[in-house]
């Protein structure tokens, strides 16, 4: 058994009361240091400023919050060190089934009332599944992929491991995603669903088939997972980007404002929704949105220089240069003088669309690079736009063409072909694409290719 | 849309709230009078159980239920019922012993199983003269959960079940994998010579 008078506790619940009871509980496991946080930035703050060993999180947090909620923004800047213990406590029947359909879980759940005993045989287990992987949890955070996969497997084929089958297949699953083998990650998804059919592996080998850019079968298998679990909202996020990746961006708008507004506070969604927004042509929308996730995303770094961009873009796509100019120019000189190389250019493209004495100087002086370097795709975009604006027609038609031959093609197509209409020029795309056409059915000729 | 259900479940939400802020002052209790109220919190801990359980009989009559299915670890579940039940019992000059022979995580809804396993038992408890056995095996591709114990039986079988049984037997059913679907069996004359309740999940 674990000696915990040594672990530092963490109680996260917005009730005085269930604060109360729950300190009471770690107390009598021989809880020395048990602190409290009330509300959500409370507990972020306290945990990246001393991580405990335990937390213990109300499911229901106030203010639109929700520990699941917390626990995924934990995750996302690496606050909680996969050997911390997140214990997630709830009086609802209804968050096992959030946690049986999502990727992101808890260590546990247990639902109140609990007495101390039980809660101990809980954390006892955690510990126990912890030790079990503790070598693969080191591999993994200092990504060192094909180590932590062959730890996996050993861990699958000893004894010792009967108790975690379908944890170490999840794990396997998942570092299979990260470290970039889609194709891999996917059979071993299906490996899983052969099992039993859990939400989150049908969602996981629909992120796997969206890598590999097989866009019509990541689309089914995500609506499988949807109409299985409803309020499985991560599904409707990836659903949304899938649609986007097809180009059906009014469906991915329609999604994400939907779930959005159950979630209101989830900024990472906010940020899709926007994307979106934007790529459908709503830029109303696109800008309301940016403009909310930067006002009240507080997590400290949460808000970047990208963030900053697509609401200088909203702006722009919205015709109001002026807000464009002064989102731009509002940056910290630090800020700008920090941006890589398509923050730079998305950065140069915007101001001299918004303000052309300001922002031309800056973007003729980058052309060389644009014309040389391969930039994301928002950036190209971008370019594309500034290029047409000040009728720089190779500039513009180069990077029509790579968007329209990348992998991202049917995802920027409307936009491309509005900005080339906006200028006169629908022509000049129309054979832009043919050539790109023509060049994809050489090249396939020669190499078939996989996909759609 | 089920704003009755909605109602019902704020209502025990808030209940089971209270009734764990109960339950852990009197554990603070025990801890610092070096007392034993385990019995008290037995009670508040079936209360609970019992309004969770009425809430998903009426959610599965009323509008159908929906599994939250996770892999669990069959001798943690198997423990949590000693752990529960095994005390009680203890007070009443009942043993409950647990054989757990099923060493792989299993597919199934945790708390639902959990809840209808102490339920068994509990029954068994009313009955049941010195024994309660709960054991666990995987048998072919199911996993066997079983709960016998060593009173007079059922007086009839097959025995005409009550409501929760009806319930325990419809959400058995819910577990499916592939064309396989979970069932409950209820016989005398096991091992113990008394009941014996069957949960077979696939």
């Amino acid at each position: 058994m674990t000696d915990y008078s040594k672990k530092r506790f963490l109680v996260i619940d917005d009730q005085p009361q269930a604060r109360d009871a729950l300190r009471t509980v770690a107390q009598t496991l021989g809880a020395f240091t048990v602190e409290f946080a009330s509300n959500y930035q409370d507990a972020i703050y306290r945990i990246r400023n001393n991580s405990p060993d335990i937390i213990l999180c109300d499911y229901m947090l106030g203010e639109g919050r929700s520990g699941q909620q917390l626990l995924e923004e934990l995750r996302r800047f690496k606050l909680l060190q996969d050997e911390t213990i997140f214990m997630m406590v709830t009086g609802e029947q209804s968050y096992e089934q959030v946690v049986s359909a999502v990727e992101l879980v808890p260590d546990d759940y247990i639902i109140k009332p609990f007495s101390p005993d039980k809660l101990l045989l809980r954390l006892d287990r955690i510990v126990a599944k912890k030790n079990f992987f503790a070598d693969y949890y080191q591999e993994k955070r200092k990504e060192e992929y094909a180590r932590a996969i062959a730890l996996l497997e050993k861990k699958r084929n000893s004894e010792a491991g009967r108790p975690y089958r379908f944890e170490i297949l999840r794990q396997q699953a998942e570092v299979l995603l990260a470290s970039g083998d889609s194709t891999a990650a996917e059979t071993a998804y299906r490996g899983i669903l052969e099992s039993h059919d859990f939400p989150w592996a049908r969602a996981g080998v629909a992120r796997a088939l969206h890598k590999q850019n097989r866009l019509t079968e990541a689309r089914q298998e995500i609506d499988r997972a949807i109409t299985s679990t409803p309020h499985f909202f991560d599904a409707a996020d990836l659903k949304a980007t899938i649609c986007m990746a097809q180009g059906e961006h009014a469906e991915a708008q329609k999604i994400l404002d939907e779930v959005a507004k159950k979630t209101p506070r989830n900024f990472l969604r906010k940020r899709l929704l926007a994307e979106a927004a934007t790529l459908n042509g709503d830029s109303e929308v696109a800008r309301t949105v940016m403009a909310e996730v930067i006002a009240g995303d507080t997590m400290p770094g949460a808000v970047s220089t990208e963030d900053r961009l697509a609401l200088a873009r909203s702006h722009v796509n919205a015709g109001d240069k002026i807000s464009g100019e002064r989102v731009l120019v509002g940056m910290r000189e630090a800020e700008v003088q920090n941006l890589n190389l398509a923050e730079q250019a998305s950065f140069a493209a915007l101001l001299a669309i918004c303000s052309p004495e300001k922002g031309k100087p800056r973007f003729a002086g980058l052309r060389p690079a644009l014309l040389a370097s391969d930039l994301g795709t928002t950036a190209r975009l971008d370019v594309m736009r500034a290029a047409l604006s000040v009728t720089d027609n190779e500039l513009a038609d180069l990077h029509a063409e790579q968007l329209m031959a990348g992998p991202e093609a049917k995802k920027t197509f409307s936009s491309i072909r509005n900005q080339y209409a906006l200028h006169g020029r629908e022509k000049d795309i129309r054979e832009i694409q043919k050539q790109v056409a023509l060049k994809r059915i050489r090249h396939e000729e020669a190499a078939p290719a996989t996909g759609d | 849309m089920h704003r009755l259900l909605d109602i019902l479940a704020s209502g025990i939400h808030d209940t089971k709230n209270q009734l764990f802020s109960a339950e852990s002052r009197i554990a603070a209790s025990e801890a610092k009078h070096q007392i034993d109220l385990s019995e008290v919190r037995y009670a508040i801990e079936s209360a609970a159980n019992r309004l969770s359980r009425t809430l998903a009989a009426y959610q599965l009559m009323r509008h159908g239920a929906r599994l939250a299915i996770v892999p669990s670890i069959v001798a943690d579940l198997c423990a949590e019922v000693a752990l529960v039940q095994q005390h009680h019992l203890a007070n009443t000059g009942i043993t409950l012993n647990i054989d757990c022979q099923a060493l792989d995580d299993w597919p199934l809804d945790r708390d639902l199983v959990t809840d209808m396993l102490n339920n068994a038992v509990q029954n068994a408890g009313r009955v049941a003269r010195r024994e309660i056995r709960l054991s666990a095996i995987e048998q072919g591709d199911e996993l066997i959960l079983r709960v016998e114990d060593d009173g007079p039986g059922f007086s009839t079988i097959p025995p005409t079940v009550g409501t929760g049984l009806i319930v325990a037997e419809k959400l058995a059913a819910l577990h499916r994998r592939q064309n396989r679907q979970g069932s409950l069996h209820l016989s005398n004359g096991g091992p113990l010579g008394g009941a014996c309740f069957e949960l077979r999940l696939p």
